[in-house]
């Protein structure tokens, strides 16, 4: 498993990435609200979590998702890379 | 709303007239050998990719078996959402004129999924998971209809070709092909029925709608149509058929040059359909 710091720079690079122009690395902070602001649309998150299970080595369970984990860089990381990574 | 009530009453009494019992129409049998083919070689997701080319016929028969329970996996998915949308307007203010073909979509779908789940359970023991999700979202009048059923037509269109070319795919295992087929006669009705009431929907709304609601709606469109597609890369797939890295095989099979032309082939029908009536405006990069 990769550091805290090498985690949210693959998620950084992958939403820079998906945005799609929308939002440069300077801009996009670690509590940016990535999909409130629209940086990712809802129809991107299936990408985003094919990319956390990649991270993480686990299955990620849709039905289990509690509102908000997509909410920013540290949300992600909290509640799927983290300590509490296999509460979700 | 005067023809489309006219044609969703010629397609009652079709449906009417077909009514099948989904626990007779099916013999299932007991046991399912793996080696044969459960889906047309050329509609496996990584057809044309070297990892592909590498795998002998045991391998590639296997990995079909496990294609064509994601295929009917993200089928259930589609139709349990679908079947979620109907119910919730069925009788509504809007729609309720056409509530006697709803029904018959209602229990359509619901006659789909029990084969697919059927098939799912009893040979792979498992629906594979859905990945996609939707956040909840304020709209514009009459967009979250439109984008309903516009959604509906986009799945169904692109789930018919594979449809189509299965159920007359000779070397099909028997079982397989027969959901393929019975899948495309009743789906051929709903995609009758969702051109037209897409476009009755988007020529009743968009007047009122602002530019941005109109350029959301096309992005979102076009965007919906790639999604749709990656369903049909699951790593879970690749993880039961042997396949090493699942995740990378899932990258490379989408940036592979002949899937990407088969994706287009596929989707060439609904993009046209949709670009014509300015319900998207770019291609969808697929
Ligand atoms: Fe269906
Ligand atoms: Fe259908």
């Amino acid at each position: 498993m990769k550091s805290e710091a090498e985690v949210k720079q693959t998620l950084r690079d992958w939403i820079i990435k998906a945005a799609g122009g929308k939002i440069s690395q300077e801009q996009l902070q670690n509590d940016t609200p990535i999909i409130e602001e629209r940086i990712i649309t809802s129809l991107q998150i299936m990408d985003l979590i094919l990319q956390l299970e990649k991270i993480t080595g686990k299955p990620l369970d849709v039905e289990q998702l509690k509102p908000g984990v997509f909410r920013n860089i540290d949300s992600i990381y909290e509640n799927f890379c983290g300590e509490n990574g296999d509460e979700n | 709303m005067a023809s489309i009530v006219e044609l969703a009453k010629r397609l009652c009494e079709v449906s009417e007239k077909s009514y099948l019992n989904p626990y007779t129409y099916i013999t299932w049998q007991e046991s399912m050998p793996k080696e044969q083919w459960f889906m047309s070689p050329e509609l496996i997701s990584i057809y044309g990719t070297s990892e592909y080319d590498k795998l002998d016929l045991k391998q590639k028969q296997i990995l079909s078996f496990y294609e064509s329970v994601n295929f009917f996996s993200l089928n259930i998915h589609g139709e349990k959402s679908l079947v979620e949308g109907i119910a919730h307007r069925l009788y509504s203010k809007e729609l309720k004129d056409l509530a006697p073909y709803l029904h018959h979509f209602l229990d359509e779908e619901n006659k789909h999924m029990i084969y697919f789940g059927g098939f799912c359970q009893r040979y792979a023991g498992k629906v594979y998971r859905n990945r996609k999700l939707e956040i909840p979202r304020e709209y514009a009048k009459g967009e979250e209809d439109f984008l309903f059923f516009a959604r509906i037509l986009i799945f169904e269109e692109l789930v018919d070709f594979y449809n189509i070319r299965m159920s007359t795919d000779e070397t099909l295992e028997a079982i397989t092909r027969q959901i393929n087929l019975v899948h495309h006669l009743e789906e051929a009705r709903h995609l009758v029925f969702g051109r037209q009431i897409v476009e009755y929907l988007f020529e009743k709304y968009s007047p009122s709608w602002s530019e941005k609601v109109r350029r959301n709606i096309q992005e979102y469109l076009a965007a919906y149509i790639v999604t749709t597609w990656k369903e049909y890369y699951n790593p879970d797939v690749y993880t039961d058929a042997g396949l090493p890295e699942p995740y990378d095989l899932v990258e490379s099979a989408w940036n592979t040059e002949s899937c990407r032309a088969h994706r287009k082939k596929v989707s060439a029908k609904i993009i046209e359909f949709l670009k014509e009536r300015n319900m998207i405006l770019e291609e969808p990069v697929l």
